[in-house]
Order: C-alpha cells, then structure tokens, then sequence
C-alpha cells in the first residue's frame, strides 16, 4: 500500500465520483489502483462504473453479521479493482459506518493507490469519516463562489484529523473562463498544488450515460487529458505501508450515524 | 424584495423540501414557495423564506425574517425537519421585476441542494434548466474578489475549524483529530501554496 486519497469537494455535483474513477484509469497505468464508492447515502459510482447490477457491495461489507467477504464486492473494471456501493436507502440506514475502517484497511493491504470516492456532506460520522481515513485528500473544485467555500470547508474537516491536501482539480471549467488566476489565488489558501483545469465537456455526460469512465469512453477528449495530467502531477507518495495500516487501526470507530 | 402576491395553489406541511421542489419541477410551475420550517415555531421563532420559480425552475431566494437573498437566504430558511410548503402561481410577467435583482439569483440546482440535501435533484433540476441558466453563478471577477478577500476566507477555514473539533468531540472521534490541528489549519495565506 502506497497512499490513500479522499476524493472530496463538500457539496455534491462537483465531479468527484467522474474524477475518482478517471484519477484512478490514469494511475492505473502505474500502479495497482482501488477505487471505493465510500459515498454511501448517494452512492453513485456503480452507474458511473458499468456496475448497475452488482450483486455484492459495500453496503453488504458494513452490516453486522456479514456474509460477504471483502473481495466478493472488488470487481475489476477498466484496469482498476472498483468497490461499488448500493443504492438501496434501507441497505445504508443498516451499515455500520464505522466498519467502513476495516473494509479500507482489508483492500489497503493488496493495494498501491486507494481512491475514495467521498460524499457530499460533512454533517454525519459516515460522511468524514472518509477523510479522516484518507492519507491526502484531492479537492474538486468548480471555480464559483459556493464551490470553493465548500472545498475550504472539507479542507479545513480533512486538517483538524491530519489528513493533508494533495491538491485541487478545477473541473467544468466553461470556454470563457480562465481559471489561471482563480487557481493562483486559490493556491494560498489551498495545500498541495493546482492539478488539473478540466473543461466542461459532452464526453463526460455521455461516459456517464454509457456507464463508462470518461477515460474508457472518450481517452482522446480534451477532459481526460486534464485527468491524465492531474494524475500525473499527484505525486504518490511511498508512504510506510505498516504506518497506514496502524492509522486504520487507531482510527476510532464510531458506532452508528 | 416585493413578490406579487399569487394565487395560492396548496399549502401542506412536508417532511422534505425534495418533495415539494420535484412537484414544482415536474408541474412547470411559475411562481414561488414559501418554506416555513415547522421546528422553529416551536421554539417560539419565526423563519421563513420564498424560493420563486421559472418554469419550475428556481431563480431567486429571499429570506423573509433575515431579509437577506441569494445563497445566504436560503441557508437561512435551510432547516431540516417539516416544514411548510406554501404553493403559489404567479403570471410570468408579473415575477419578471422581481426577478432582475441580481443579488438574490440563486443557481438553479442550489434549492434542492441546500434545502434538501438532493444531489440527483439538483443535477435533474439543472439538466432540465435553459442553457443560460446552467452558467449561472459563474461571475469569474465575483470568484476573484471573493479570493482576494483574505479576512472573509479566514473566518470561513477558523468557523469550519472549529466545527470540525465540536463535532468530532459529538461522533466520538476526539481521539483521531490531529495534535496540531489547530497550528496546521491556520497557516497564512501564501505560506500554504506550492
Ligand atoms: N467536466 C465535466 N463536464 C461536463 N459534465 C461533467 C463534468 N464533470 C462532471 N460532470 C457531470 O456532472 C454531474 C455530477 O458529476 P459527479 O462526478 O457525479 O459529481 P459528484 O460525485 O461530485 O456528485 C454528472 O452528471 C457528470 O456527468
Ligand atoms: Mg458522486
């Protein structure tokens, strides 16, 4: 196990679950990648992933007396091992958000890159507790007002649990703006560096609709170009693979939502 | 903020905002809502706030007792629990003054998002707006001078700070926060870049 990332924003819409799963197609290149729908109450990766009809999911790996093991929700996709969640109200009010730690622990150990895909909120113990997991968090950013007042939000969540900042993908950049300006002042406040601008494009829509990460569907358009560099940028660190594990370990587990 | 007063179309207590905001969506409505939540009565105060609609698509928010607009507004009104939902439909050109005040403009999604906390709502109620409603809230030199306002950005990080701390204290996980959250946190600005 190398590094784990949150993928966050704050606020839905962003393009968090559309930048984990191209984050991860572009790292796959280098490393074994683990993708985890770790949204829980709006799980959406599966459509994005082509897993609409997953038997096995998290939702199944979080429930008290779990039948499942842990590798029978991994299916591997697109280069990458991706751990869909359900969608099922009734499957997320039975998780026990707080064996989220072990299911995450469990997939580090046989992993390089952990990408968690996280939700969209930060008023429950199941929606930090992503951050609190990760190694480094990747904010996803539109350049609005909203937008970046969220992001300075979960940083600052991310922070208080020593989780640092990676960096920040600007995405759904429009023609007609231009994001280098907003990205140097954002610098200040934000940790890491400014990994990508991706522009708003059809692709991605389309990806979504065929249930295909934008880096299967359309690896030539302009927006998975954006992701590929933001791969690059992030700089992986060869973190002590014993220090994560103890980390996942002394993560305390909160009992329920 | 004056909104013609229209013609009343239901009134119900709600569990959820969503609920009420897909109906308008679905019925195309040209009107407003008026959203009271139900808890604050109880508690002796009064919060109110109008949410108007083009075509079942939010355009503005006004929050009555505050009086403040916009997105601000709306988190003032974004209480959860039941609350009222005062239905109305008004003439299209009857809402059209109203509907210039810039400052009150709201992104069409922002209502699902911030009053019921429906990310697929949001992203539906987007999809089905007009191609120039979807670039809205995207003023590039209001992003900027919101940037450049160091003082307002460091109140946002020391409030979000702190809640961070409560709240870790209230879901028990005290024992995970980092030593020098605080220290971390409060780097200045231009020491945090790359
Ligand atoms: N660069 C982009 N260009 C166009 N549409 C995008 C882009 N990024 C995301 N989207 C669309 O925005 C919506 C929200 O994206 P998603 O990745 O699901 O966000 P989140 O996980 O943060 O809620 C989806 O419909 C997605 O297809
Ligand atoms: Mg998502």
């Amino acid at each position: 196990m190398v590094e784990a990332f949150a993928v966050a924003s704050g606020k839905g819409g962003t393009g968090k679950t559309t930048s984990t799963l191209a984050l991860g197609m572009a790292l796959a290149e280098d490393y074994d990648v683990t993708v985890i729908d770790a949204d829980t109450g709006m799980a959406n990766l599966l459509f994005h992933a082509g897993l609409d009809d997953a038997d096995v999911t998290l939702h199944d790996l979080l429930v008290d007396e779990r039948d499942a093991a842990v590798s029978d929700a991994v299916y591997e996709r697109f280069g990458m091992s991706v751990v869909p969640c359900g969608t099922s109200l009734a499957a997320f009010e039975a998780a026990d958000p707080g064996r989220l730690r072990d299911v995450v622990a469990e997939l580090a150990a046989d992993t390089d890159v952990l990408l968690l895909d996280s939700p969209a909120a930060l008023g429950s113990k199941s929606a930090v507790l992503p951050v609190v997991l990760a190694d480094r968090i990747v904010v996803v950013l539109q350049p609005t007002v909203p937008s970046l007042s969220d992001g300075l939000k979960v940083q600052e969540y991310a922070h208080s649990y020593g989780t640092d900042t990676a960096g920040v993908v600007f995405n759904r950049v429009q023609p007609d703006e231009n994001v280098d300006r907003i990205a140097e002042q954002a610098g200040r406040y934000f940790g890491g560096q400014t990994l990508a601008s991706v522009p708003e494009s059809d692709a991605v829509r389309a990806a979504r609709r065929e249930g295909k990460p934008l880096l299967a569907h359309a690896p030539d358009d302009p927006a998975a170009d954006a992701f590929r560099e933001a791969a690059a940028r992030l700089d992986v660190r060869d973190g002590d693979g014993r220090d994560v594990a103890e980390r996942f370990k002394s993560a305390v587990v909160p009992e329920r939502i | 903020m004056r909104i013609p007063r229209g013609e009343l179309r239901r009134s119900r207590v709600v569990d959820d905002a969503a609920a009420v905001l897909r109906a308008v969506l679905d019925e195309e409505l040209t009107g407003y809502v008026v959203f009271e939540p139900q808890d604050a009565l109880l508690l002796g105060e009064t919060t109110r706030g109008v949410v108007t609609f083009e075509d079942g698509i939010p355009v503005l928010a006004y929050d009555t007792e505050r009086e403040v607009g916009g997105r601000d507004g709306l988190e003032g009104f974004a209480v959860t629990g039941p609350t009222r939902a005062a239905v109305h439909a008004v003439d299209a050109a009857a809402l059209a003054d109203a509907h210039e005040v810039e400052a009150f403009r709201i992104p069409p999604g922002e209502p699902a998002r911030v009053l019921a906390g429906d990310e697929r709502l949001a992203e539906q109620t987007v999809d089905a707006a007009p191609a120039a409603r979807r670039e809205e809230g995207r003023d590039q030199s209001a992003v900027e001078a919101f940037l450049d306002d160091t003082d307002a950005i460091e109140e946002i990080r020391s409030e979000a700070r702190e809640e961070a701390r409560a709240r870790a204290s209230e879901w028990g996980l005290d024992d995970v926060l980092a030593d020098d959250a605080g220290d971390s946190a409060a780097i200045e600005p231009g020491t945090d870049s790359r």
